[in-house]
Order: structure tokens, then sequence, then C-alpha cells
């Protein structure tokens, strides 16, 4: 071949080489990864110490990756490729036509027995009726949407085993009326969550459990508050093809008083954050995300109740806040004192563990039950 | 640093090639010597000393040899201090804490278990140091008295790490002089963009499947057929990642002006365990002969002799590779494969089909993959046990691997055969001049979106 065309070939290679190091030196490092929910690296500071103990150029690495010119771009391209080549699962995510479900990993050492051991004795304890209610997650309602042959752990013989699980006063059963709507979207596409439909029926089974009138569906007008959420397993698995989804807030505003320890003090606010709709974490938008303690007031309905549990609950306490005169929520993971002095404090008659499955298999803090 | 990583790519090659590129060309040893010297500390910056060690005493050995050439058994002492420095070197930092452990299970003995990190390459460097005093001695190799331009030998950052075992007789004569054509740059950047996605696309995905198969082991739910895919997929992944890294090293080697000898020739096409060896990691066979197995009397001192000569020689390949039993058994495996070979089954295969020799063979060596990946023989020998009927024939997690991992072994297996060569070959120049630059486009394209991904942690506030 000619000198001309190996010159080419050459200085083909270096301009590849050297213009992705000059747009990673000219770009703007960035604080934090909207996609990833994280910090990035930033580039260290030189020390003679962290030199010599390698840390140093272990940072330099993550920095360099971290900031590298069109890093979402890239792992885009590389679930492409990978779907082209047949792969099915991105991440621990599988892609099942045109929607994500998260699979679910066997617990490690016996964690999702102890749980069940501690929720036992908080009903023991409680002096008030303690309810079971495990949300299976998309993998198990879903499940005839997953790869033929793709592994996650059974949580439909998970849930028999809760059952019996000794002291409570009942558990609530999702798993048929989610399976009865399977066909709706009662699962975000993009998300791990619940949607506000499956919530809705979500809620139904608590309140049949609990000998409450059923809501119904149509009483309510559904406010479609985003059209553009990309949620959890958007970010995990790098599939970022599907087409983003609405979501819909069905409770209206106004009838109900939500006080929330967002801040670590009671404060009023709303019942949606919307906030967080121009945010990537829309999902948070129901109560404003993450806290300690939450509760909701509806003067107009009877009876107190409290809800151990975790994010599925911010999409279904609007609905429950219907029959409640008093909902509250705590979250195990940042409120660490007594739920059983809690419950007492605010004269409360029903109590409920609320997770799905796959946070409660994995749960480390429902120790705190038994205080 | 790893030819495979981001930083490597694209920060440490391009200011590199810069530099040495921008050096005239009397000083560009010294500049390969430097940034081989930062490539090295880059990992394990303390590490540096003991690369600095090994380069003065191997050039000065390589100095006394050849002062003393007149007095042979001085020169053969100096011989004999590189090469128990260089051993001592090799066996202090990666065989040790094998030692240690191993001696301490004798009553009466305790030695301590140090736990240090091995240095890079150390099993490439100090074998390829070694060559270099015993060739001055032989004559086969002239003396280096520029210290600068050993070191760049010693460090020279394309093979430092994973090979070729480079021996100095091999490239002595590049490192005095030696120019970069705009052919040689452009055939080392094609061949460099091979390696790396072998290694990045094929390797990496490969080695998914077995840690799948590997996993299922571990579960219980291995069956037959998973059993096999998983040995498959571990002989391909180790081949695609160590040939990869290879035609890397030989790429970066020819931008910069040297030829370094081919270390694979297509071992799965073999029909023979003998000529797997011939055209497996063939720097490290050729090496192990010309230094061990002929200096011991090779096969030229009657049969028994030639066994213990076997023997030592496997037993030595396979502890090579790492310090545990697994990689002895290893290395024994194959040693009494070599001479089963030669001393019982030469006339049968003499007679036998050819694809049966080549099935047989890949047999052979697949099994032998078994022991080489999996360090604790109990978990090796269970493994083993269900691929040869131990278990279910089939479930439905194979199904889901294969239709997950189906085209790409396919490509895997494809890419290990002369195939693509073979249609290269055929297709027209004018072809080729375009399909080049595209190949070359996708290969980098696909790589870096692969190492890109394989930093990507998405932090979830996924448990709640």
């Amino acid at each position: 071949m000619s000198k001309r065309y190996e010159r080419f070939l050459s200085a083909f290679f270096c301009v590849f080489l050297g213009g992705l190091l000059a747009w990673h030196l000219v770009l703007p490092d960035r604080d934090r990864s909207e996609t990833e929910n994280r910090l990035l690296e930033q580039m260290p500071a030189f020390s003679w110490k962290a030199l010599a103990d390698g840390s140093f150029t272990e940072d330099v690495e993550k920095y360099f990756a971290d900031q590298f010119p069109l890093r979402d771009q890239w792992t885009g391209l590389k679930a492409r490729m990978e779907q082209a080549l047949g792969k099915r699962e991105f991440h621990g995510v599988y892609l099942c036509g045109q929607r994500l479900i998260s699979r679910v990993e066997a617990p490690a050492d016996g964690l999702e027995i102890r749980n069940l051991e501690y929720v036992s004795r908080f009903a023991e304890q409680a002096g008030i009726p303690v309810y079971l209610g495990l949300i299976p997650s998309a993998a198990d309602i879903c499940k005839d949407e997953l790869p033929k042959g793709a592994e996650s752990w059974d949580q439909a013989a998970y849930l028999e085993t809760a059952k019996e699980t000794e002291e409570i006063a009942g558990s609530i059963d999702f798993r048929t009326p989610l399976t009865d709507h399977k066909n709706e979207p009662i699962f975000y596409r993009t998300d791990h969550h619940w949607t506000t439909l499956g919530a809705f029926y979500g809620a139904n089974a608590i309140l049949e459990a609990l000998n409450k009138p059923p809501l119904q569906i149509t009483d309510y007008t559904p406010e479609t508050a985003s059209t553009s959420f990309q949620g959890t397993l958007y970010s995990t698995s790098g599939v970022h093809w599907l087409a983003p989804e609405p979501i819909e807030y069905w409770v209206p505003e106004g009838t109900i008083t939500v006080t929330s320890w967002r801040t670590g003090e009671p404060e009023e606010s709303p019942l949606y954050d919307r906030s967080y709709l121009t945010k990537k974490d829309k999902y948070s938008s129901f109560l404003g995300g993450n806290q300690p303690l939450c509760v909701l007031k509806n003067p107009t309905a009877e009876g107190r109740i409290l809800l151990i549990r975790d994010s599925y609950s911010d999409a279904l306490a609007p609905f429950l806040s219907q029959r409640f005169a008093e909902v509250h929520l705590l979250d195990p993971r940042y409120y660490r004192l007594s739920p059983t002095e809690y419950a007492q404090e605010n004269s409360i008659d029903t109590a409920l563990v609320l997770l799905s499955i796959p946070n409660f298999i994995a749960d480390r803090n429902l120790v705190l039950l038994t205080r | 640093m790893v030819f495979s990583s981001l930083t490597f790519l694209f920060a440490y090659l391009p200011v590199t090639l810069a530099l040495y590129f921008l050096t005239p060309l009397a000083f560009r040893n010294l500049v390969l010597l430097v940034v081989s010297l930062f490539f090295y500390g880059w990992g394990e910056p303390v590490y540096v000393g003991i690369m600095l060690l090994s380069i003065f005493i191997d050039y000065s050995h390589g100095l006394l040899v050849e002062r003393f050439r007149d007095r042979d058994r001085l020169a053969r002492w100096f011989v004999g201090e590189s090469v128990v420095f260089n051993l001592m070197l090799l066996g202090f930092f990666k065989y040790w804490d094998f030692l240690a452990v191993n001696l301490s299970l004798l009553p009466g003995v305790n030695l301590p278990v140090l736990g240090l990190p091995l240095p890079l390459g150390i099993s490439f460097f100090t074998f390829q140091t070694m060559s270099y005093t015993i060739d001055v001695y032989r004559r086969d190799a002239p003396v280096q008295r520029n210290p600068i331009d050993f070191g760049a030998f010693v460090t020279l950052f394309p093979q430092l790490i994973a090979g070729p075992i480079v021996k100095y007789k091999t490239v002595a004569a590049e490192l005095n002089k030696r120019q970069v054509l705009a052919e040689d740059f452009s055939a080392g950047a094609c061949r460099f963009t091979v390696g790396l996605s072998k290694k990045v696309l094929l390797a990496n995905a490969a080695g998914e499947l077995w840690e799948l198969c590997l996993g299922a082991q571990s579960a219980g739910t291995l069956t037959v057929f998973g059993g096999w895919t998983g040995l498959l997929a571990f002989g391909l992944q180790i081949y695609f990642d160590f040939s990869g890294y290879s035609d890397m090293a030989i790429g970066l080697g020819r931008i910069l002006g040297f030829r370094f000898e081919e270390n694979f020739d297509h071992p799965y096409l073999s029909s023979s365990v003998g000529e797997f060896w011939r055209r497996w990691h063939m720097s490290l066979t050729s090496w192990f002969r010309e230094y061990l197995y002929f200096p011991l009397g090779g096969s030229r001192r009657g049969t028994p002799r030639t066994l213990r000569n076997l023997l030592i020689v496997w037993f030595c390949t396979g502890f090579w590779h790492g310090a545990s039993w697994n990689f002895i058994l290893w290395g024994l495996y194959f040693g009494l494969w070599l001479i089963l070979e030669r001393f019982v089954l030469r006339d049968a295969l003499a007679q036998t089909p050819a694809w049966i020799k080549h099935f047989y063979t890949l047999v052979v060596v697949f099994v032998g993959w078994g022991i080489f990946a999996i360090e604790d023989l109990g978990i090796c020998g269970r493994y083993l046990r269900t691929c040869f009927g131990g278990g279910p024939l089939w479930s439905a997690s194979d199904g889901y691997r294969l239709r997950s991992y189906g085209v790409l072994l396919a490509l895997l297996i494809l890419s290990s055969t002369t195939l693509a060569l073979q249609i290269w070959s055929r297709t027209p120049e004018r072809a080729r001049r375009v399909l080049t630059p595209m190949l070359m486009a996708l290969g980098l394209l696909a790589s870096t979106a692969y190492l890109v991904d394989g930093s990507y942690n998405p932090f979830l506030y996924f448990r709640f």
C-alpha cells in the first residue's frame, strides 16, 4: 500500500487517541452524574504518601474514567452492541421487549428468614395488630415476560413462607390482585417501583385485609404530572433507547395535610413535591423522597395506621390516607428509634410492615423493629 | 497500568508517542526507559526500585561475563550469579507465600506468610534478563555497554507485563539502530487495535460466561452441558486475553520500531498436544526449550533422561504460571500427555483421521483449562466430574445462557481459526483499503464503549 495511505491510517489512529485526550482536557469536569446518581471523581491532589501507597494513581484512573467525554453515550453504545449479540441482561436488569425488569438476587446469609423473625418479635411486643405486606416485584408478577430461562429468585415461594410468620395479625396478599392486572401498567417500564395504578391496587389489597371499604377507580381523574420519567432501571442497565414514561397523580392535593421530617424537623409539606419533576429522580416527587418520618392526616376518615415502609409506600400512602385519619410512614433506614414506642405515643391502632420483597430480603435495618 | 484501560489508551499512549517521535533518534532509548519506568511505577510505585536493581545486576553481569570470557570458570560463575539473582527475585515475590504455607505443614517448620503484592510482569522480565547473560556467555548476543539502552530493553513497556518474552538477541540490533516507517506505524496500529478488540470485546465477554458457569457450579446447578460450555468459555477467554495482549505488545513494538516474535499461532487448530504447545505462548515454550530442556540434555541421552527432562520442564512450565498446586498439576498433566504422545500414541495417532486427532487435542486442552482455572483442587475435581456425566445433562438456564452468548461463542470460535485471515487475504486490495480504517474505527469505538461501561457504576436509591 502507498506511503500516503499508511500515513493516513497512522494519523487516523493518533487522532482517535489524541483527539479524545484533548476533548477530555478541554471538557469541564462535572460534579455529579444524574444518570448514575452519584458524585463523580475529581482530580486527586498529589502527595508523596498517596503516590507511595498507590492511591494517587488509582484515583487518577477513577477520575479519568468518570470525567470521560460522552460517558453516558458510550455506555448506551455498549448496551446496544450487547443487545445485537443476543444479550438480554444488562448489569442485572433484563430487557423484556420494551420494558426493563430487575433480577432479584438470592438473599445472603439467611437474612430473609431473620427479617421475618424480627417482624414476628415486633408483632409480639407492639400491643396492636401487626400485618405483614410484602410486595412482589415485576420479576415475579410479570415472570412470563422475562427472557426464557432467565433466573430470578423465587418470590412466590418466599411469600408462602412469609404467610406462616408467627404473631402477625395477617399478611396482605398483593400477589393475587397484581397478577390479575399484570397486563395493565402496574410497574414502571424503566423503574423498579410500582406505578400509581399499581399502588391503587395495592391500597385496595390492604383495605380489604383490614376490612375497610375499597376505593373506586372511577372516583379518580389521573393528572399526568410528567411524561419524561426515566427511572432507576434505565440508569442501571445502560439501556437508554426505551421511551420515557408518564408519572401520574391520582389523589388530589388539598384535602390531606402532610407533615414531613425531610430536614429532621417536622414541617408542612406538599403531597407531591413538584420540584422533583424537573430532575431525573421524578418518583421522589411522591411525598418528596427519602425521609425518616412522614404523617398524612385526613380529618374526614378514621383510624391511625403505622407503616414500616420503603419507597413503594410513597405512591401508596395518598390512597391509604383516603380511608385513615392518620397514616404514619416510618422508614427504618432513617428512623432509628423504637417503632413500638412510636406506635404507643401516637395512639396507633394498626401497624403494617410494608416493603417490596427485593428490599425486605436485603434490608439490614429491620432489627430496629425489635427495639 | 494495563493496555486495556482508558488511562493507557487516551492519556499514556498519545503522550508517550508524541514524546517518542518528537525526540531525536539518539535519545529515543532514554525516552523509552523513562516512559517505561513511569508505566511500570504506575501501579506499584515502590517496585520501580526492584526494576532498577534488576537492570543494574544484569547489566553489570553481562559486562563481567564479557570481561572474563577468557577465564571460563569465572564467566560461568557470573552467569550463575545472574541466574540465581533472577530466580531469587522471582522466588521471593512469586513463590514465597506458597512455599511458606506448604513447608509450614511440616512439623517444626513455621514460615511467615508475607502477602506481598506481586511486582508486575516479574515472571516475564526475570526470564528476559536471564536469557541476556546466558546469551552473552554463549556468544548468541553481543554485550550491551550502554546502561540506558540495556535499561530500555528490560523495561520496554509494550512487553513488560504480559509478554511475549523477548530475548535480548531478538532486539539487540534494533535497540542500537532502528527506524520507523509509515508502514511500521500503520501496521502496528492495526495490530494493536486487533489485540485491543480481542481483549476487551471477546475475552471479557467469554469471561462473563465462564463466571456464570462457575457460579452455577457453586450453586449446585451445573449440568454436563453447562460444564463444557464453561470450559469452552474459559479456554476462549484465556486465548483471546493472552493473544490479544501479545498482539497489542507486538503492535506497539512495531510502532516504536521493534519486531517481536509471534507468540500464538492459532493453537486451537492443533491436531496433537505437542502441536498445541508449538502454537501456544511460543515465546515461553521456546525459552524453556532453549534455556532448560537443552541444557539438561534434551532427548539425546536415552529414554530415562528424556522422561526426566520432560517432567522437569513441564513441572516448571506449570509452576511458572502461578504459585499454586493446580498450576503444577496442570504442567505435569501436559507433560504426561506429551510423553504419551511421544512414546505410546505416536503410531496410533499417525493412522488416526485428522478430525479425531483434532477433537482429542481439544478435549485434552480444555480439560486442562479446568485444572488451570480452578485453584481449589476439590472444586476443580467436582467441576470436572460434572463435565464427565456427574450431573444432569441440560437445564433451562443453559438455554438462557446459550441464547445470550450463542452468537458470541460462534464469533469466538470462528475468530480462533484462520478463517478471518483467509477471507482478508482474498479480499481485493481496493476493498481492503476502504475496510481497514472502517474496521479500525469500529474496533476502537466498540472497545472504548466497553471500557467506559466497565467504570459505569450507578449508585441507586435502589434499596429504598
